[in-house]
């Protein structure tokens, strides 16, 4: 099975340069994970940035800068202190970053007919929201469009949206321009990672009048 | 090219300060490398939004990290520049963390945020290896009008329209240039691996 729909050269540069946030940053993770071409691209944006260090024109550093430092070399070194136990087995939920595994979960909730969804807690301010939204088989999703960018990474199941059919490992990005209607494949729930920023915004007569009760 | 030729050799050389700072503790190779590298950091830190406190803070403690970390330093699958690059990345995030958190010290542990690939495939490990050498060589073959639009919009997080005033370029011509120069350099990297 190989991966079809990959995130812009230019997100997998800014997630090498460190400058995505939070959530954004664990979608794109997500996609890595599965995806070693991806995962090569993003380690070459790396030497990219080795190679951007060594070409800059040199600050000063501050008078006794070497010796401040120099100072600190025998200091201990204090143990790291992150607890790497996951709290979610990776049999459970398979193809999540190991990173994200130590998070805290939510509870799966019901947010529409055969639609489910459980908060990642981010440890870090965001305003990107995460989330796992699982679709029952042959589900047919509101036609949506949202006000910030969303970022889906499939982590099982299928579904086809747009003439494109998403496998686990496809990434696919949304924003205000894009009007999603997705369908989810027949004989197997889909469960995606999903970094949202802003709201959802559903179309249509139903969607309109579902708006209030579907809380993403 | 001699000038080419000593860069590379210098290349080479910070890899083994780094390994003599691992293996016996060797003040002089790290003052050698603080002497190249914490002037840069702090450079790029403060391209990237940093004030010159801040930076060279963070400068210090790059150079402190390369000196604790410098065992885990693996020449064959990063550069020596990349390594320092990636330390120095992090700790900013971390920074950044810290601040919007009004300045609590609690230090994360940014490092296993981006250790993804912890069962490379065989073949990424032999790509690896050359990875530095071949972005130099992809880099060198883009102008240095598309070098500079991928630093300035990815490495100092300027917004296009901020990229357009620094270079006197229109906004799509800022957006059609990065565009192109990514393309580029994405081709020549799958060329040349």
């Amino acid at each position: 099975m190989s991966i079809e729909h990959h995130p812009t050269d230019s997100l997998l540069a800014a997630f090498a340069a460190g400058t995505l946030d939070h959530g954004q940053h664990i979608a794109i993770a997500t996609h890595l994970v599965s995806c070693p071409q991806c995962r090569a691209f993003m380690r070459s944006m790396e030497q990219v940035g080795g190679v951007v260090l060594t070409n800059l024109p040199p600050a000063t550093m501050a008078n006794g800068a070497l010796a401040a430092v120099e100072a600190r070399l025998n200091e201990p070194v204090r143990p790291a202190a992150a607890d790497m136990t996951p709290t979610v087995p990776e049999t459970e939920v398979p193809g999540l970053p190991k990173f994200v595994r130590r998070y805290e979960f939510g509870n799966w909730k019901w947010v529409a007919p055969s639609v489910h969804l459980r908060r990642i807690m981010l440890p870090y301010a965001s305003d990107t929201r995460v989330f796992l939204l699982k679709s029952g088989p042959g589900t047919k999703m509101l036609e949506h469009a949202h006000t910030g960018f969303e970022m889906t990474c499939v982590l099982s199941g299928a579904f086809s949206q747009g003439g494109g059919h998403f496998q686990p490992g496809d990434f696919d990005l949304g924003d205000e321009t894009v009007h999603h209607k997705p369908v989810v494949d027949s004989g197997q729930d889909c469960v995606c990672l999903v970094a949202m920023q802003g709201d959802l915004r559903l179309n249509g007569l139903l969607g309109r009048i579902m708006q209030p009760f579907v809380r993403l | 090219m001699p000038a080419e030729n000593d860069a590379s050799k210098d290349r080479m050389q910070w890899g083994r300060l780094i390994r003599a700072i691992a293996t016996d503790q060797n003040r002089a190779a790290f003052a050698a490398l603080f002497e190249y590298f914490a002037p840069r950091i702090k450079s790029f830190l403060q391209r990237s939004g940093a004030n010159e406190a801040s930076a060279e803070e963070l400068a210090q403690e790059t150079m402190l990290s390369v000196w604790r970390k410098a065992a885990l330093f693996d020449p064959e699958s990063a550069g020596a520049a990349a390594w320092i690059f990636t330390i120095a990345r992090n700790l900013r995030i971390d920074a950044h963390r810290r601040d919007s958190r009004g300045g609590l010290i609690q230090t994360s542990d940014v490092e296993i945020e981006f250790q993804i690939d912890d069962s490379p495939l065989p073949d990424s490990r032999l790509a690896l290896a050359q990875s530095e050498e071949r972005v130099r060589s992809a880099l060198s073959r883009l102008s240095p009008d598309q070098v500079r639009v991928i630093e300035l919009s990815f490495f100092e997080e300027k917004a296009h329209a901020e990229i357009a005033k620094i270079l006197e370029i229109p906004l799509g011509t800022v957006k059609s240039r990065l565009r192109l120069a990514m393309s580029r350099l994405g081709n020549l990297l799958s060329e040349l691996s």
